[in-house]
C-alpha cells in the first residue's frame, strides 16, 4: 500500500511538475532601453523575461525598429519606456506588433516618467525653431540615481500589480536596491563636493539630471539647439567660451560623433570626457549601479 | 530730636532691602533677555549664513529650469500631459510634408516638373487611434502639376485572431521595398525606374484589403512576415503592369525574412508575388515577382550603409496583336517576359551628410519590340544629401538615362524636403 501512495505520489509530481513551472514562467518585458531593461531585471529577477529596442551604442532619438523588436513586442506582456517624448519611435512600433494588451492607458504599458521632477520644461510657446526641443520637459532622468530610486519603485509597482504571486520577490529586490543607491549616493555626492559649481561642456542636452544631482553646471553644448549637429559658428563660440570659463572638458555620450568635440578639444585643450548616457553603453557600464559609478568617477577624475 | 533722626536712619537702614530687591529682579531679568536674545541673533545668523550657502550652491548648481513634476499619466505621441481634461487631446495628429523639386532636363517632354521648380507634393497628414483596435490614416496630396489626390485613407485594425493585423482603405501595398514608401522617406529624388515604370511613378497606391502577420517560428535571429492583399485594378500613375480597369481586382503577397546579424548588421531578403489583369477582362494573364535584398550596417552609430536591390520578372502572356495596315495586317507580338531592376547604395557621412548611387535596368512593357533600339532604359546616377536638421533635407541628384526607344537624358534634380506638425512613418 505505502508502496503504491509513494508511486501516486510520485506520478502527481511528474504531471503537476509542469503546470508549476508553467506558472511560473516569466513575464516578457519590452523596455524602450537598456537602461529601463537593467532597471526591471533587477527587480523582477527570474521572475521577468527583459528585451530592449535600443541598442546604447545609437542615438536613442533615431532609433529604427526592426523586425524581430516588432515580435518582441507582439509577444510582451508588459511594454516599459520613458513616458516623455524622447522615443518617438515607439509609436510606428507598437502600430507594427499590434499588442494591444501594451498599448497606452492598458495594464501592459508603464511609462518610468511617473512622478520624476522633470527639468527644462519648456516655458511659453514652442516650435521647431526651437530645434528637437523636449515639449514635456528634458527626457534623460534617469542619469540622476534619486530618479533612478523613483524608477525602480514604479517598476516594483508594477510587477506587484500584474503578478502578486511574487510579490515579496520584487519587493525583496527592491530593498537590496534601494539600500545600495541609499548607500552609494552620499558616497557619489561626496566625491564631487569639491568641485560644486564647476562647469562642463556638452554634446547633447543629455546630461543636466546628472549635473543636477553632481552640483555641476553645463550651460553650452555642442549642437547649439536640441539635436542639431553642431555648426562650425557653435563649435567657434565655444573656443572662445572654454577658454574664458577655463572649462575642463567636454562631456560626451559614446554614440553621439565625436568629430566636433574631438576637434574642439584639439583646439581649446579641454579633455573628451567620455559618459555612459545608458547601461550597457561602455564595457564599464555593465548596470545601473555600475554606469552611475563609472560616470561620477570620471568627471570627479577630470575635475581634478 | 537726636532719638527721632537715629530712628529715621535705622529706618532707612532697615528699609533700603525693601527698594533695592525690585531693581536688582529687572536687572537680573533684563541680563536673561539679553542672553537669550544674543543666542537667537547667534542661531538665526547661522541659520541665515546656512541658507545663503545653499542658495549659493543652489544657484550654482541648478540649470536656468525649476524641476517640474512629470505627467503622471502615459504620454502618446499626440497627446500632452494634461490631457485628462483637455478634449482637444483627442484631436488627430496633424502634418504636412512639402516635397519641393527643382528639375533640369535635356528632355523636351512637358512632363511632372521638367525644367521648372515645382511644389511636386504636399502632403496633408492625420492619423489617430480610433479605439483600442484600430487607427486611421489619411494621406490628401497637393500639386502644383496635377489635381488633388487621396493617396491614403485606411483604418488599421489589431487583435484580429492569429495575431493577423489588418489594413482596409486607400493604401500603399506592401510590394517589395521602394513602392510602399512615401516620396519623402525615399533615398533618391525620383522613384526606382523599374517601380516607376512597372507600378508608377510615385509607386503604387490602390484601395483594397491587405493582412499581415509573423510567422511562428521558435528562433528569434530571423523573423518572417507573411503579407497578403487584394486591391482594386489599375496602377499607379504611368504604371505597365496592370491595365487600367479597377473593377478587375488584383492580388498580392510577399514573404518578408529578416536576419539580426548584429547589433550592427542586418539583412532583409524579400519575395512579393503579383498578379491582376491587363485589360477588362476576369483573367490574372499578367503575374509577377519581386524578389529584393536589402543589407544595412552601421560602420559606426552614425555612419550607415545601405544596399538595397530590387529585381521584378514578368510573366505577362501576351497576345498577337493585329493591325491593320496599306499594306495588309501586320502582327506584333509583345515581349512576354520583361523584366527590370535597380540597385542602390546609400552612405551616411555624417550627422549632416550622406551620398549614394543608382543603377537602373527596365525592359519596357507593350511595345513594339521592332521599335526599340535597345532592349532597355538603363540609368544611372548620384546624389549628395544635406540634412538640415530632422525636420529638412535637401537633396542633389543627377541621372543619366539611355531609352530603350533611342536617345539619352541628363537630369539634374535639386530637392527640399520639410515636415512640420505631428508625422509618423510606418516602420519601414
Amino acid at each position: 500500500m505505502t508502496a503504491i501512495l509513494r508511486y501516486l505520489a510520485a506520478a502527481g509530481i511528474v504531471l503537476l511538475g509542469p503546470a508549476v513551472s508553467a506558472h511560473a514562467k516569466p513575464i516578457k518585458v519590452v523596455a524602450t532601453l537598456s537602461t529601463f531593461a537593467d532597471l526591471v531585471k533587477t527587480i523582477g529577477g527570474d521572475g521577468v523575461e527583459v528585451f530592449s529596442i535600443a541598442s546604447p551604442k545609437f542615438n536613442p532619438h533615431f532609433i529604427e525598429p526592426k523586425p524581430s523588436d516588432v515580435v518582441k513586442v507582439k509577444k510582451a506582456a508588459l511594454f516599459v519606456h520613458g513616458g516623455l517624448d524622447l522615443e518617438l519611435w515607439r509609436g510606428p512600433l507598437l502600430d507594427a506588433a499590434g499588442n494591444t494588451k501594451v498599448f497606452p492607458g492598458q495594464e501592459g504599458e508603464l511609462a518610468l516618467s511617473q512622478g520624476i521632477e522633470l527639468l527644462e520644461v519648456p516655458q511659453g510657446p514652442v516650435s521647431r525653431a526651437q530645434g528637437d526641443i523636449h515639449l514635456y520637459g528634458n527626457p534623460h532622468y534617469w542619469t540622476d540615481p534619486e530618479n533612478g530610486k523613483r524608477m525602480a519603485q514604479t517598476i516594483c509597482d508594477k510587477l506587484c500589480a500584474i503578478d502578486p504571486d511574487h510579490e515579496e520577490a520584487y519587493q525583496q529586490n527592491l530593498k537590496a536596491f534601494l539600500d545600495r543607491l541609499d548607500q552609494k549616493i552620499p558616497e557619489w555626492r561626496s566625491r564631487l563636493t569639491p568641485y560644486r559649481g564647476r562647469e562642463l561642456i556638452g554634446d547633447h542636452r543629455a546630461w543636466p539630471y546628472l549635473m543636477h544631482f553632481l552640483g555641476l553646471q553645463m550651460e553650452h553644448h555642442l549642437e547649439p539647439k536640441p539635436g542639431i549637429p553642431p555648426t562650425p559658428k557653435q563649435v567657434e563660440f565655444l573656443e572662445g567660451y572654454i577658454a574664458e570659463r577655463h572649462i575642463p572638458a567636454i562631456v560626451r555620450a559614446a554614440y553621439f560623433p565625436q568629430g566636433a568635440a574631438e576637434s574642439l578639444a584639439k583646439r581649446t585643450g579641454a579633455r573628451v570626457l567620455l559618459l555612459c548616457q545608458n547601461v550597457g553603453e561602455l564595457p564599464e557600464c555593465k548596470d545601473y549601479q555600475s554606469m552611475i559609478d563609472y560616470n561620477v568617477q570620471q568627471l570627479a577624475a577630470t575635475l581634478e | 530730636m537726636r532719638s527721632h533722626l537715629v530712628r529715621v536712619l535705622l529706618c532707612l537702614i532697615v528699609a533700603q532691602p525693601a527698594w533695592a530687591d525690585p531693581v536688582a529682579d529687572e536687572l537680573s531679568t533684563l541680563r536673561q533677555s539679553v542672553q537669550q536674545l544674543t543666542a537667537t541673533v547667534q542661531q538665526l545668523s547661522s541659520t541665515v549664513q546656512v541658507q545663503a550657502a545653499r542658495i549659493a550652491d543652489l544657484e550654482r548648481s541648478q540649470t536656468a529650469s525649476t524641476p517640474q513634476p512629470a505627467p503622471g499619466a502615459a504620454v502618446g505621441l499626440s497627446r500632452s500631459p494634461a490631457a485628462g481634461g483637455n478634449l482637444s487631446a483627442f484631436n488627430p495628429e496633424i502634418g504636412v510634408l512639402a516635397d519641393i523639386v527643382g528639375q533640369l532636363s535635356e528632355s523636351s517632354a512637358d512632363g511632372e516638373g521638367n525644367d521648372k521648380l515645382s511644389a511636386r507634393e504636399m502632403e496633408l497628414v492625420f492619423g489617430h487611434p480610433i479605439d483600442p483596435y484600430s487607427r486611421l490614416d489619411v494621406t490628401a496630396t497637393f500639386s502644383d502639376f496635377e489635381a488633388a489626390s487621396l493617396e491614403e485613407a485606411y483604418i488599421t485594425h489589431w487583435g484580429l485572431p492569429g495575431e493577423v493585423k489588418a489594413r482596409i482603405g486607400r493604401l500603399r501595398p506592401k510590394i517589395g521595398k521602394a513602392s510602399p514608401l512615401h516620396r519623402d522617406s525615399l533615398d533618391t529624388v525620383d522613384e526606382p525606374l523599374v517601380v516607376a515604370q512597372y507600378l508608377g511613378a510615385e509607386g503604387l497606391s490602390r484601395t483594397g484589403v491587405e493582412l499581415s502577420g509573423f510567422l511562428p517560428v521558435p528562433w528569434t535571429t530571423v523573423t518572417h512576415e507573411l503579407i497578403s492583399g487584394v486591391m482594386e485594378g489599375g496602377i499607379g500613375e504611368g504604371g505597365t503592369l496592370f491595365g487600367a480597369v479597377r473593377r478587375r481586382p488584383s492580388y498580392y503577397a510577399r514573404l518578408k525574412n529578416f536576419w539580426d546579424i548584429s547589433d550592427s548588421s542586418n539583412l532583409e531578403l524579400g519575395t512579393t508575388y503579383l498578379t491582376g489583369s491587363k485589360d477588362d477582362d476576369a483573367d490574372l494573364e499578367v503575374q509577377a515577382l519581386g524578389l529584393d535584398a536589402t543589407l544595412v550596417h552601421y560602420v559606426t552609430p552614425t555612419n550607415k550603409l545601405k544596399w538595397q536591390n530590387e529585381i521584378y520578372l514578368q510573366d505577362r502572356d501576351e497576345a498577337v496583336s493585329t493591325q491593320e495596315t496599306v499594306d495588309g495586317p501586320v502582327d506584333t507580338l509583345f515581349e512576354n517576359n520583361p523584366w527590370g531592376f535597380y540597385s542602390l547604395v546609400d552612405f551616411r557621412l555624417s550627422p549632416r551628410f550622406g551620398i549614394g548611387g543608382r543603377f537602373d535596368y527596365v525592359e519596357p512593357v507593350d511595345i513594339n519590340p521592332a521599335t526599340l533600339v535597345r532592349d532597355s532604359d538603363v540609368a544611372f546616377g548620384g546624389y549628395l544629401t544635406f540634412y538640415q536638421s530632422e525636420f529638412a533635407r535637401w537633396r542633389l541628384q543627377y541621372r543619366h538615362t539611355d531609352f530603350a526607344l533611342g536617345g539619352n537624358d541628363n537630369a539634374v534634380f535639386l530637392q527640399g524636403t520639410v515636415a512640420i506638425g505631428v508625422h509618423q512613418h510606418q516602420l519601414q
